[in-house]
């Protein structure tokens, strides 16, 4: 009788889940194809019949380890967007519209930014930008304490400020050539400053305490793995 | 040629209801789902596996190892209640789709 187990490794050698998982299922096949075999031979089938017969439920491996692999690893990439990114991009989002309704409140008058005859653009809460970071940080600690990638992790960590970029790089500018019939100064200096306002201060200042925090948690990673070694 | 939804469709139902009455593992599962439609339905090694294991990502079956009598292991798949749940759903819509067809093959006939 053939070793079920090693020809099950041997034929799914290219399946790419983690040790447990293979393992888990180079075992479960080999069973079923260890009691089918022993089923073909109790029914008075020839042995190399039934290896035959046996072997035949399989006509593409490859195809089986295809299939088996995206069962497998479906779930897995849901719950990993939801733990690397969506998860932790929400808490910072929530964070930072906290700190900064609690800025608003009772820490100090915002600097406003004019443009034409004091109407105000914009106004910065530097004490909020000045908090930014400890939100940058939390999102980029949660997202790769989940085992999320560079990108994951500082796209959890900048969450806060991505509708707003959507916003403004995609939707004002397309309104903006649709509808054309504003000043264009006056539109063009409104949109940079916004944007400045809107996306890029309180980008930097997420990142500006999402980078430490995610190149701090790759050194001590890596050196973690240089100890196993 | 039966398209590769139905086919799906069609083994999801024939794998639930079968764990209906109690737990199986894989090889004893596609026996019984063979005896019970009198050979009509047949499930190769290849085809049972990657199904089972995206009905358990679904979480409407649950795989546990378990040790029999005679000391194998076995992984054993049970119905979850989140599987009870959708069992009957299911077998509601393709019954309405076999009486469909029924009622459909009867008027070409007729």
């Amino acid at each position: 009788m053939p070793d079920w187990q090693e020809l099950v490794r041997r034929r799914l050698s290219g399946l790419r889940l983690d040790s447990n998982q293979k393992e888990e299922v180079h075992a479960e096949l080999a069973a079923h194809l260890e009691e089918s075999y022993q089923a073909f031979w109790a029914e008075g089938v020839p042995e190399p019949e039934a290896l035959r017969r046996t072997l035949a439920q399989v006509a593409d491996w490859k195809e089986l380890q295809r299939g088996i692999h995206l069962a497998r690893i479906r779930k897995d990439i849901m719950t990993n967007r939801v733990t690397q990114l969506w998860l932790p991009g929400l808490l910072t989002f929530a964070l930072s519209m906290g700190l900064e309704a609690v800025v608003q409140k009772f820490g100090p008058r915002p600097f406003v930014l004019d443009l034409d005859k004091g109407t105000p653009v914009l106004m910065f809460y530097t004490a909020w930008l000045l908090m930014l970071p400890l939100a940058g940080a939390l999102g980029a600690y949660l997202s790769k304490r989940a085992g999320g990638s560079v990108r994951m992790v500082l796209a959890a960590s900048i969450f806060p400020v991505l509708p707003f970029a959507v916003v403004f790089l995609i939707a004002i500018p397309v309104g903006l050539v649709v509808n054309h019939n504003l000043e264009h100064h006056i539109v063009t200096a409104a949109y940079l400053s916004m944007s400045v306002g809107w996306v890029l201060a309180p980008g930097v200042a997420l990142l500006a305490g999402g980078l430490p925090v995610h190149l701090l948690l790759r050194r001590r990673s890596s050196s973690q793995n240089a100890a196993i070694v | 040629m039966i398209g590769s939804g139905i086919k799906r469709g069609t083994a999801e139902l024939a794998v639930l209801s079968v764990l209906q009455d109690g737990p199986l593992h894989g090889y004893e599962l596609a026996r019984r789902i063979e005896q019970q439609t009198n050979g009509a339905l047949r499930f190769t090694l290849a085809a049972l596996y990657p199904m089972l294991y995206r009905l358990e990502q679904q979480r409407w079956i649950r795989g546990a190892w378990e040790t029999s009598a005679n000391g194998r292991r076995r992984r054993c798949y049970r119905l979850t209640p989140a599987g009870k749940k959708k069992l009957s759903p299911l077998q509601r819509e393709w019954a309405e789709l076999f009486r469909a067809l029924q009622r459909l093959t009867k008027v070409a006939h007729a």
